[in-house]
């Protein structure tokens, strides 16, 4: 009985693309992330939410090694996370990463910061990265700031340049690190508007985002973390309607006042 | 002033000037790589990297410039080290202009943000081309008012290469000045030739900085 219940499991539902197993993770003496277990499937949109300095930033970097885990394993598309180069290249070939603070190229136009990538990681030759990279521009809806440079735009438009950025090469998971909360609230929208649109192309998506509102639209689940705990995983609806733990009820009075 | 006089000593000032740009122009280029190793060297995490460039500096900036030069000029040749007048002048004014190079570059590196670096991380551009396209435009962008100090600065300090019998502007000025005591006229012609190069220098350093300038203000 039990065994064909996973063996339909396994037919039904798509591959897991990011697991991790155990994970432990120490700044210096300090341990930030406790036996952190998360398993997201192809397609599948995960929204991470938490009080300040609970580690959510801290998990999604080290999906993409941004930042070492000290215990547990970490597989992203079957190629598990080493010290070795060649494992966390092919990693961050499948992962793409949007920062809070966009952490845009400057002294590069938005094009330049949309091709650079491409051209030296794939080799790309100049013009198709170019027309991939107008491509991208389209679809966050600013073709027409191609030329400028990143403190030539507003906060939401250079956020979108930071998707596009991401999107030119091709990742087939995407991380989001508190995309909008840089954001004055009239740009935000903008911003979740095209994360949105991606959910619907059928975008595999791990956010740390306190938009609620976008949890409730796109999220398949919602993960509460609190001191380096994963705390609580539920669909959006249970998790706003009837949250089990009383840290995820306190938390939420206090974000959704 | 005797202005005829400037006029006829003018010819010897400018084999002494070619002297003085030949050795500053070599030490500014060598202080330059030297500077931009160094500052890697002393961010790049290697403990005993990072001391070694910390203590070269600290000595450097710490010591007078000319018991510098006469140690390279009279020091070395006793432990086996012997190099000509010129070759001295060069190592003398380049050892002393690295130590500030490396400083002034060490700030530009610390500009740059830790942003940048995750950003080209999770694009998965190698550290060679994170370096050449992201680190050093934007490091050398916030050193260069700094770094343009410098470089004025070792021509400036050429002169003290004097006092080893190099036969720069200096050198040229006052060995005359010792036959036709014409101190005034010598003094305020290589004054004006010195202001000139710097003039030079800082112009050309305008140019690049308004070309590193391009619109893009912020961080
Ligand atoms: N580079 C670091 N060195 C040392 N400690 C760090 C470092 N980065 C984060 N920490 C610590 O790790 C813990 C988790 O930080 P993290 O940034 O992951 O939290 P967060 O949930 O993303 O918080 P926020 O909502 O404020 O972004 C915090 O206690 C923080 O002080
Ligand atoms: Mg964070």
């Amino acid at each position: 009985m039990k065994d064909n219940d996973r063996r339909d499991g396994w037919t039904k539902r798509p591959e897991v693309c990011v697991a991790l197993t155990g994970v432990d993770k120490w700044f210096g003496a300090v341990q930030v992330l406790h036996d952190i277990n998360l398993e997201v499937r192809k397609g599948e949109k995960v929204v991470v939410c938490g009080p300040s300095g609970s580690g959510k930033s801290t998990m999604i970097r080290c999906i993409n090694h941004l930042e070492k885990h000290q215990k547990g394993r970490i597989v992203v598309n079957g190629t598990e996370l080493t010290d070795h180069n060649r494992d966390i290249d092919r990693v961050r070939r499948d992962v793409g990463m949007v920062f809070q603070n966009f952490n845009l190229y400057p002294h590069l136009t938005v094009l330049e910061n949309c091709t650079l990538a491409p051209r030296w990681v794939k080799g790309v030759a100049r013009k198709d990265a170019e027309a991939l990279a107008l491509g991208y521009l389209e679809r966050v809806r600013i073709p027409d700031k191609a030329h400028f440079y990143p403190s030539q735009l507003s906060g939401g438009q250079q956020q979108r340049a930071a998707i596009a950025r991401s999107l030119c090469m091709n990742p087939k998971i995407m991380l989001f690190d508190e995309p909008t909360s840089a954001l004055d609230p009239e740009l935000v929208r903008e911003v979740l508007d095209t994360m949105v649109q991606l959910a619907r192309d059928g975008m595999t998506m791990v956010c740390v985002t306190h938009e609620m509102g976008f949890a409730r639209q796109v999220a398949d689940r919602v993960i509460f973390m609190d001191a380096g705990r994963i705390v609580e995983t539920a669909a959006p609806e249970e998790f706003f309607g009837n949250p089990r733990e009383s840290r995820t009820r306190t938390f939420l009075k206090q974000i959704l006042h | 002033m005797d202005f005829t006089y400037i006029l006829d000593a003018l010819p010897d000032l400018m084999s002494g000037l070619k002297m003085t740009l030949m050795v500053s122009g070599l030490a500014i280029i060598l202080s330059c790589l030297i500077g931009a190793l160094g500052a890697a060297l002393r961010t790049s995490g290697f403990k005993p990297a990072e001391y070694a460039v910390r203590g070269y500096v600290e000595f450097i900036r710490g010591t007078p410039y000319l018991v510098q030069i006469f140690f390279i000029f009279y020091g070395l040749p006793s432990l086996g080290l012997r190099f000509s007048v010129f070759w001295s002048g060069v190592i003398a004014l380049t050892v002393w202009a690295s130590a500030f190079q490396i400083e002034n570059f060490r700030a530009g590196l610390a500009a740059v943000g830790r942003g940048m670096n995750d950003a080209s991380a999770s694009l998965g551009l190698h550290r060679w081309h994170h370096a050449l396209f992201v680190v050093l435009p934007l490091a050398a962008r916030a050193a260069l008012p700094s770094s343009m100090n410098t470089l004025v600065a070792t021509v400036k300090n050429s002169a003290y290469l004097q006092a080893i019998g190099l036969v720069e502007l200096t050198f040229v000025a006052v060995d005359r000045i010792a036959y036709d005591f014409r101190a005034i006229e010598m003094f305020f012609t290589i004054c004006v030739i010195y202001l000139l190069c710097v003039f030079a220098l800082s112009g050309l350093g305008h140019l690049v900085e308004q070309r590193l300038n391009r619109p893009f203000a912020g961080r």
